[in-house]
């Protein structure tokens, strides 16, 4: 073990195959780090650095001491100040072509990291490399241990770029990334105390894609009951919560974005007054794709005017120009590829841009403008590719922008139900209000429809199987897990197909199914049998 | 195109979970001990059910698992503490009266277990495990009202359970209903043609109508041959 580093940064690659450093920030949970310690030393790829990062929490010298490995870096800080500050300290020690995480209360199993590695050694065009987790619902043990009640893969979600800037589907203990890209997307944000992780996957999603590996490859504890978790504690407060969110929706990492096209918003006022910055600050809460904001003002209302929302750009405009001739100044700063004209007063709700600006980004047909929802004649607002807001207005100077448009053959339409974004949520969430209600034909036939529709396939056909099963048609749903444990074996997976073998009086095949699933709840899984006594004796130690 | 849209924004705090009531694990040591009962390793089964009991203390599965392995081991009084602390842990728990139920039957109780079964009846009105109980208590007892009423309102709702409307079918044959028994039959063999205890039973009761034709006179008395 050495303790503390020179800060460095740079690509390192062995024999072995390339350097991985797992960052293990720990704070006062010294038994369970010893677990999650234990995990990592069983890691069957073993080119690794571990920077175990002590939060000014109790000592954990002994249980760091304890493991006698050389390649654990321990920083052991008095002051606590909090996760992301941990993260940014060991980032800079960091010498692998990989990073991949592990908080002090998670395990990974041994072959998370060679998974992951393969993944990205064999996909060069991808930066991320993610896998699933258990969900571990526990309650706690006299001696302290967990007493395991479930084991759940809660979400198997393939990666969903427009979904991330939204919400966070991807687990960030669970990714493995190229280094390198620290150097795009900046540190983790210190000044954000809750939704850390999403934060830094978010901006991750700006610049690369994300390799979803459908495997299991460790767990994250959730106690059952009360939760003790920092993170799930600090979301309490729902004010600083909010505050949060709109802190992550609004970071926007500095340019080039390769996979994301920026956004700008002309906002056009007649004169900076109270409706104006209601609506300015319902833009800022409710608008969560990249955005800057264009405000074209007269020297008068800047004046005026002060802000500290972010991604504001103010123009200087004098004050006789009209609203028209505002938004031509405006167009010829704008950043982005996609433009929003707005004006004060109109109706701002979540999705009030995303919506129409997803039918934008995702139409066949490229000469096509969108009018917001809520447009009135008087009140309108749409979003179009900047290139033809642009030449209509050269053409068209003195033609209201609607009307510009469409003289320039781009036709300015509302859109359809089926171009919403986020329709898997949408049918995801009435499956199981269908099952809620013990509808389970009704919830299996639309996670069928959201496989053909939305892949997932693994998610989609374990959640039918289950409806099915309840539904009372056994042999479909024995068709259907059996398929699904062929593919991936999880215990909820186990448990109904040994469920559905015992209703077949095959009574052998469900107790191997079953021992299987005891197993994996006992931490025994495949890979990890053989290392679980050197945890135990690691645990003893603490 | 205002729907509902997903409100949290991370991964972490998925409703689904709310789905997995913390009882997965339980579950898995629950099949293990049903499926062990199942293959007659009894003292594998009773282990799983510990567990199971130590994993949820208040929940009455594992002593109903407990109580199936001392009754099958025949260890009735061990079988019996089992059920009771079922009912006293879910008193609406009717697998565990109508092991208290086979508990009296094996010990010739039959008024005993006949309460019992009606118990459990009442709380789960097609308990199969009950309702064959109550029959075959019945024909120990030799009263056959009561059974009759739950074997008929249960085939309202298991409209071709064979098993029971053979049941029934005896039970009306023993009741000198023998036109009644003659069309269950009847419909037993239409949907399990090779069903050879009803083939059977028809030829008696088909036998016992013509020997009524014949005699006209009708009546319980005259068709006892099976009567066990």
């Amino acid at each position: 073990m050495r303790v503390d580093s020179s800060p460095m940064m740079h690509e390192g690659k062995s024999e072995d195959g390339p350097l991985v450093s797992i960052l293990v920030p720990t704070f006062n949970r010294p038994l369970y780090l010893a677990q999650a310690l234990a995990s990592t030393a069983r890691q069957s790829y073993r080119n690794l650095q571990i920077i175990v990062v002590n939060d000014g929490g109790s000592d954990v010298t002994g249980v760091v001491e304890s493991f006698n490995d050389p390649r654990i870096t321990f920083i052991n800080r008095g002051l606590n100040r909090g996760k992301a500050y941990s993260l940014n300290e060991a980032i800079v020690r960091v010498q692998g072509k990989y990073v991949a995480y592990l908080d002090d209360d998670d395990i990974l199993y041994s072959n998370h990291i060679e998974t992951l590695v393969n993944t990205l050694e064999n996909n060069a065009d991808y930066g991320v490399a993610y896998s699933d987790l258990y969900k571990v619902y526990c309650r706690p043990a006299p001696d302290g241990q967990r007493v395991v009640l479930s084991k759940v893969v809660d979400v198997s979600r393939d990666f969903d770029r427009f979904l991330m800037l939204f919400f966070n589907h991807v687990l960030h203990v669970s990714c493995l990334h190229r280094i390198d890209l620290f150097n795009k997307t900046g540190l983790y944000n210190e000044k954000l105390n809750v939704l850390i992780d999403w934060d830094m996957t978010r901006r991750l999603a700006f610049f690369t894609d994300f390799y979803h590996v459908h495997q299991v490859t460790g767990e994250f504890y959730h106690p059952a009951g009360e939760c003790d978790r920092i993170s799930v504690q600090r979301r309490k407060d729902k004010e600083e919560y909010a505050r949060n969110v709109v802190t992550i929706r609004t970071t926007r990492p500095a340019k080039p974005w390769p996979k994301i096209a920026d956004l700008s918003i002309i906002f056009t006022v007649e004169r900076l007054d109270q409706q104006a910055a209601t609506t300015m600050g319902l833009i800022w809460r409710h608008t969560f794709y990249p955005y800057k904001l264009y405000l074209p003002l007269s020297h008068e209302d800047i004046s005026r005017f002060t802000t500290d929302m972010p991604n504001v750009v103010i123009l200087p405009v004098d004050s006789t120009l009209t609203q028209l001739q505002r938004i031509d100044k405006a167009l010829a700063d704008c950043e982005g590829e996609y433009v929003a004209v707005v004006s004060a007063g109109f109706p701002i709700r979540d999705m009030w841009l995303e919506d129409s600006l997803y039918a934008l980004i995702n139409t066949p047909n490229k000469n096509e403008a969108f009018e917001l929802e809520g447009s009135t004649g008087d009140l309108w607002a749409a979003v179009a590719r900047k290139e033809h807001l642009q030449i209509a207005r050269n053409r068209h100077p003195n033609l209201p922008v609607r009307e510009g448009l469409l003289s320039e053959g781009i036709s300015v339409r509302r859109l359809k139900s089926d171009e919403i974004p986020f329709q898997f949520d949408s049918a995801l969430k009435e499956a199981q209000k269908n099952e809620g209600i013990g509808n389970w034909k009704q919830a299996f036939k639309i996670y069928e429809h959201i496989e053909q529709r939305y892949h997932n396939q693994l998610w989609m056909r374990s959640s039918a199987a289950n409806a099915l099963f309840k539904a009372g048609e056994f042999d479909k749903s024995a068709e259907i897990i059996s398929w699904v444990n062929r593919q991936r074996q999880t215990v909820d997976t186990l448990l109904l197909e040994a469920k559905l073998k015992r209703r077949s009086r095959n009574f052998d095949g469900a107790l191997s199914l079953l021992k299987k699933a005891k197993d994996i709840l006992a931490g025994q899984t495949q890979s990890d049998t053989n290392t679980q006594s050197n945890e135990k004796l690691y645990v003893k130690s603490v | 195109m205002s729907e509902e849209r997903p409100i949290a924004v991370d991964i972490t705090q998925n409703e689904n979970a709310g789905r997995h009531n913390s009882t997965q694990h339980y579950e898995v040591l629950m099949e293990l001990g049903d499926c062990l009962t199942s293959v007659g390793k009894y003292d594998q089964a009773k282990q799983h059910y510990d567990k199971a009991a130590m994993l949820d203390p208040d929940a009455a599965g594992p002593y109903i698992g407990l109580g199936v392995v001392n009754l099958q081991k025949e260890s009735f009084d061990d079988a019996e503490i089992a059920f009771r602390v079922a009912c006293r842990l879910d008193t609406n728990c009717a697998r565990a009266y109508a092991g208290l139920a086979m508990i009296e039957q094996r010990r010739a109780h039959y008024n005993e277990a006949f309460k019992m079964y009606l118990k459990c009846l009442e709380l789960e009105n097609d308990n199969l495990t009950a309702l064959l109980g109550l029959f075959q208590t019945s024909c120990q007892m030799g009263s056959f009202d009561k059974i009759i009423h739950y074997l008929q309102t249960y085939l309202e709702t298991h409209l071709g359970d064979t098993s029971v409307m053979f049941a029934l079918s005896a039970l009306y044959m023993k009741d000198g209903r023998l036109v009644e028994s003659q069309k269950i039959l009847r419909d037993v063999l239409t949907l399990q043609p090779e069903h050879k205890d009803a083939a059977n039973l028809l030829e008696e009761v088909e036998h016992g109508l013509s020997a009524q034709a014949k005699s006209g006179v009708a009546g319980p008395s005259t068709m006892l041959r099976t009567g066990k």
